[in-house]
């Protein structure tokens, strides 16, 4: 050792090998140091002898290697060499922490092993304690390793496409929000800052029977423009994409399938590319199966076919419909991008002012794919991932109060080995130790409870939530956990040691282990000023999720214009052949044998479900107003419904008239208004007898003959549009076109959802190749539409009541422990007269002037955090004071209980006794 | 550290190929750490180079099993560097080494017999 010692290294290649061989274990560097030195010397000699650098960076290289490859090894070796060494003594040793510097050396990793053997002892010793150690830990990281796996699925997991950091999306700013074919068109032509773009659209489509046994099916497919798929680079399964040549018009009709339709239809057969599905009575040609997750733009579509865009004869610039993706080009940022297309919008503003309304230009915006598939979810996600980290962060502090509490039990102990000559850090890491040991045995099991918790996850989480199936445990959410483990284990574990290390070992065992008056106020101070904290935190996660709670309520009080209860709803799409008037057959026979269903009060028909669909805005006319250019006419959207859909709906008619059955194809055309495009086209003037038509030379003008209240078209929170229904019967003529598809809408007097074997049975019995997509309650639709937001209240009000309960746990210590530590004082005033009513008193004021410091900080907390959630709140502000005085409310119940059982036992103290003992 | 020494070199048999070819080189007289690793290099057409962590962690298990020692004995002053280290070989290890290369020198020789090698003087080389 002391010739190692004394070889000073010369060069600087020598000290770097020197430092190196610190990796090797002591006991082998004392004895090897020096000829590894040596060995080295002579290897770099020669090398620099015989040539060059590379050999010499070729040494190094191998060196590195070779350390990487033995240092831990020998480590090993030396452990065992040592158990060997010492195999006689034991049991001598197995009494005596080897806490003391007994050995001349100090081998670090055999005393770490010994502090984790120590660990163990200590945990089994008192299982109670260690149970409730490991549960509070494997709760907090469990839950925080659950919501990160959705938060990592969801919102951080690059999207499976080639490149995907470069992949963005064109959008315009409302109104006119999607791109028409000439937008597109020019985009493509004069982005610089893009270097590709595709456009794609949506369609549903019908799935024909096959003579396999599949069904009908209504399937959601896209319609995607040429080059898509290269601008996405999707990967693919099995087969390709489409070639320029099927993009365009007049080819045979191909189509690429999603992996889910490949699994249900062809039972994952790998011979599918070449075989033909009926899609919309067209026959296609399968080209290719996109691989599992690589859906876009959601899960939600089972099939792509190509657009087929007449770049020759474009549809009319006002006809926003398509949604355009592009990337980056090299180099260009998505603040570059944006600029660009702004000035190519503004230019289109410019050029056709017959296309554009007056003081509505047209706004471009360009934004990474990424963020924009998961922008409705995001808040929701970072709001519920802030929750768990405030519920692991109140666990730690739990466990910290539980082990400074537990550290003051055993201060004798530490004492003692401190008095055998226990270095202060040496006593400080096992203390560490300890606290790693049950932050890692803790996180193991939370990862338990976390795989528990992501399967939970997956089961209940919304259909509408995009990428919910990449919710998955896998190395990067592994990793996180393994963060947050150590985390949590330094977090929880700093005070304890620190703490550990501030005893004097003298006065300690002078006291025979009792606490002295001082380190005992200390410690209430710093245990006391933990548990504040704790319900600070707990303040402000309880006030999230009230203010969520809140809103969720909001928005069952906000009208939707109908009454969703009793109504069952069924998606009738019969074949795209279906003519005019098999459509009007085919609803009116449907309408008519559900209305003879026993049990039910009413039927119609509808195009577009409110809540569930959206209805876009179309360009009209107003009461015979001249034909004119787009930007200068209105919009309102149409919607078909057949006689007896307001009824059914229960809209209410605010004046004239609904339809009637005499409204039928041969009649003059009607409409119908809601009460939004009343107040807006006819202002302060009746909108019944007003006239509209669609801005088209041909159509007719439809007589208003009545105004409803308005309905939520698109969900709770979107703003209400103008709306006008038009007769099923009369819509080819007055708007365009008579759908085929439709809802049947069915009002019962019982549970609507016992009816819906005997509507299928009629809907398949009337047109036996119609497909049946949805059969949901209006309850169901309405429900589906918040389900995202009631998950995540859900989830954010359970965090709460964990960050609650925790919260008591720790008052509950804390006021425990100090009435334990002034049985004395609580004696003596019970023998000199006090009443227990009056010790009940002082020990539940004083759990609750913890409590009410720790309500105050959280509150001044919870006015700056929720002020950054009031994105998400529904008619509740940030600081709502009805909301956080019931939070107070709630946490001061809790306090009170949490104080109530450790006042009992303090007005029980037997003054005697108590006195005696002391 | 006194190791238990194995009673027959049966009981440390077979050796790992890196370990013989240490023991051999010690054969031929006291080595230290580069001196062997040198020999081994130059024995192998330079294919097995030894780098000195697993080196010296050989050494050290073979002198724990009590095949090979340190030598107090060092070349003259001047030739040598105090803090080398030289290594021979202790007795056992020579009766290891001896017992290892016959049991290769067996397996050599059932290999001729079923026609996998050609028999050929080993000295050619």
């Amino acid at each position: 050792m002391t010739e190692y010692r004394r070889a000073k290294p010369r060069t600087v290649a020598e000290r770097v090998y020197r430092a190196l061989l610190r990796a090797y274990p002591r006991d082998f560097r004392d004895e090897f140091g020096d000829a590894m030195l040596e060995f080295h010397r002579d290897r770099l000699a020669d090398a620099r002898r015989a040539g060059s650098w590379p050999a010499v960076a070729r040494i190094w290289a191998r060196v590195i290697a070779d350390l990487a490859t033995n240092a831990l090894p020998a480590r090993v070796d030396a452990l065992v060499r040592r158990a060997r060494k010492r195999s006689d003594e034991r049991d001598a040793l197995r009494h005596t922490p080897s806490l003391t510097p007994n050995h001349r050396e100090d081998y670090m990793l055999s005393s770490i092993v010994q502090d984790i053997r120590y660990a163990l002892r200590g945990m089994r010793r008192s299982p109670g304690f260690t149970f409730t150690v490991l549960a509070t830990l494997a709760l907090g990281i469990g839950a925080s390793v659950a919501t990160f796996s959705a938060v990592h699925g969801v919102l951080l997991k690059p999207l499976p496409f080639r490149d995907p950091a470069t992949l963005v999306r064109v959008d315009h700013v409302a109104p006119y929000q999607t791109v028409s074919e000439p937008e597109f068109a020019d985009y493509r032509r004069d982005a610089r800052s893009l270097t590709r773009l595709a456009a794609f659209s949506f369609a549903p489509a019908m799935l024909a029977a096959d003579g396999a046994g599949g069904e009908p099916e209504r399937l959601r497919t896209v319609l995607v423009s040429d080059g898509f798929f290269q601008t996405l680079g999707a990967p693919m399964l099995l087969g390709r994409t489409f070639t320029a040549e099927e993009e365009r018009r007049g080819v045979p009709l191909v189509v690429v399938i999603s992996h889910g339709l490949w699994m249900r239809r062809f039972g994952g057969d790998s011979s599918v590319v070449g075989r033909q599905i009926v899609l919309n009575d067209y026959t296609r040609t399968v080209v290719g199966v996109l691989a599992p997750g690589a859906e876009f733009p959601s899960s939600e579509f089972a099939a792509w076919r190509p657009l087929r865009l007449n770049y020759d004869s474009l549809w009319t610039r006002n006809n926003h419909y398509l949604t355009v993706i592009g990337r980056l080009a090299d180099g260009a940022t998505v603040e570059q991008a944006t600029t660009e297309v702004r000035a190519l919008a503004l230019r289109m503003t410019r050029d056709f002012p017959e296309t554009y309304m007056a003081g509505e230009p047209l706004i471009a915006h360009v934004a990474p794919l990424a963020s924009v598939t998961v922008a409705e979810v995001r808040p929701y996600l970072v709001t519920l991932f802030a929750a768990v980290l405030f519920v692991l962060l109140i666990a730690c502090v739990n466990v910290a109060n539980l082990l400074l509490a537990r550290g003051e039990a055993r201060r004798k102990e530490l004492a003692i080995r401190s008095a055998m000559g226990a270095s202060a850090y040496r006593v400080a890491r096992q203390a560490f130790t300890e606290s790693l040991l049950f932050a890692v045995v803790g996180g193991a099991a939370g990862v338990m409870l976390a795989a528990a918790g992501v399967r939970t996850l997956r089961a209940f989480v919304p259909a509408n939530v995009p990428r919910g199936g990449e919710i998955v445990i896998d190395p990067s959410v592994l990793f996180f956990a393994l963060v947050i483990t150590l985390a949590t284990g330094l977090l929880f574990g700093m005070m304890p040691a620190m703490r550990s290390t501030r005893h004097d070992s003298a006065d300690t065992l002078k006291e025979g282990g009792k606490t002295s008056h001082s380190g005992a106020r200390g410690l209430g101070r710093l245990r006391r000023a933990l548990v504040v904290s704790e319900v600070a935190l707990s303040v402000v996660t309880l006030a999230g999720a009230g203010l969520m709670l809140r809103s969720l309520w909001n928005l069952r009080d906000i009208d939707l214009g109908f009454r969703p209860e009793n109504v069952l709803a069924i998606s009738v799409n019969p074949p795209v052949s279906y003519t005019q008037p098999q459509s009007l057959a085919l609803y009116r026979r449907l309408v008519a044998e559900a209305r003879a269903l026993p049990g039910v009060i009413g039927a119609a028909a509808v195009e577009e479900l409110p809540i569930a669909d959206g209805l876009s805005g179309w360009s009209i006319l107003i009461d015979g107003a001249p034909m004119t250019t787009v930007a200068n006419s209105p919009a309102a959207a149409p919607q078909k419904v057949t006689a007896g859909y307001f009824e059914v709906m229960r809209i209410p008619l605010v004046r004239g008239r609904v339809f009637e059955e005499s409204d039928n194809e041969s009649a003059p055309p009607v409409a119908v208004v809601n009460e939004t495009m009343a107040k807006q086209m006819w202002p302060n003037r009746d909108a019944v007898g007003g006239t509209v038509k669609m801005l088209n030379e041909t159509a007719p003008w439809a007589t208003v003959v009545g105004v409803v209240r308005d309905v939520r078209a698109r969900g709770f929170l979107d703003p209400v549009e103008p709306m006008m229904y038009f007769p099923q019967a009369q819509a080819g003529r007055s708007a365009y076109y008579t759908p085929s598809r439709m809802w049947l809408v069915v009002r019962t007097a019982g549970d609507p959802a016992s009816l819906a074997p005997r509507l299928r049975g009629i809907v398949r019995a009337a047109e036996p190749l119609a497909a049946i997509a949805r059969l949901e309650t209006m309850d169901q639709v309405v429900s589906a539409s918040v389900a995202a937001r009631r998950f995540a209240t859900a989830l954010i009000a359970g965090f709460a009541g964990v960050a609650l309960v925790l919260a008591g746990i720790g008052i509950f210590g804390v006021i425990s422990y100090s009435v334990s530590q002034r049985h004395f004082e609580i004696g003596l005033r019970l023998a000199l007269g006090a009443t227990p009513g009056a010790v009940v008193r002082q020990v539940l004021g004083e759990g609750m002037r913890t409590a009410a410091l720790g309500a105050v900080v959280g509150l001044a907390a919870a006015l700056g955090t929720t002020r950054l959630l009031s994105a998400m709140f529904v008619g509740v502000t940030a600081t709502d004071p009805a909301t956080l005085a019931i939070v107070t409310a709630l946490l001061v119940l809790v306090a009170l209980a949490a104080s109530w059982l450790p006042a009992r036992r303090a007005s029980a103290v037997d003054p005697l006794g108590a006195i005696r003992d002391a | 550290m006194s190791p238990a020494a194995p009673r027959t070199p049966a009981d440390v048999l077979p050796l790992r190929p890196t370990d013989f070819l240490v023991l051999i080189m010690l054969g031929r007289g006291e080595r230290h750490g580069y001196g062997i690793m040198q020999d081994v290099l130059a024995h192998t057409e330079g294919r097995t180079e030894l780098e000195a962590g697993s080196l010296y962690r050989t050494i050290r298990r073979l002198a724990d099993e009590g095949l090979l020692e340190e030598t107090a004995r060092r070349p003259a002053v001047d030739l040598d560097d105090e803090r080398r280290r030289y290594y021979r070989l202790t007795p056992f290890g020579r009766r290891v080494v001896a017992a290892e290369a016959a049991r290769l020198r067996a397996l050599v020789r059932l290999a001729e017999q079923a026609r996998l090698l050609s028999p050929q003087p080993a000295s050619q080389s």
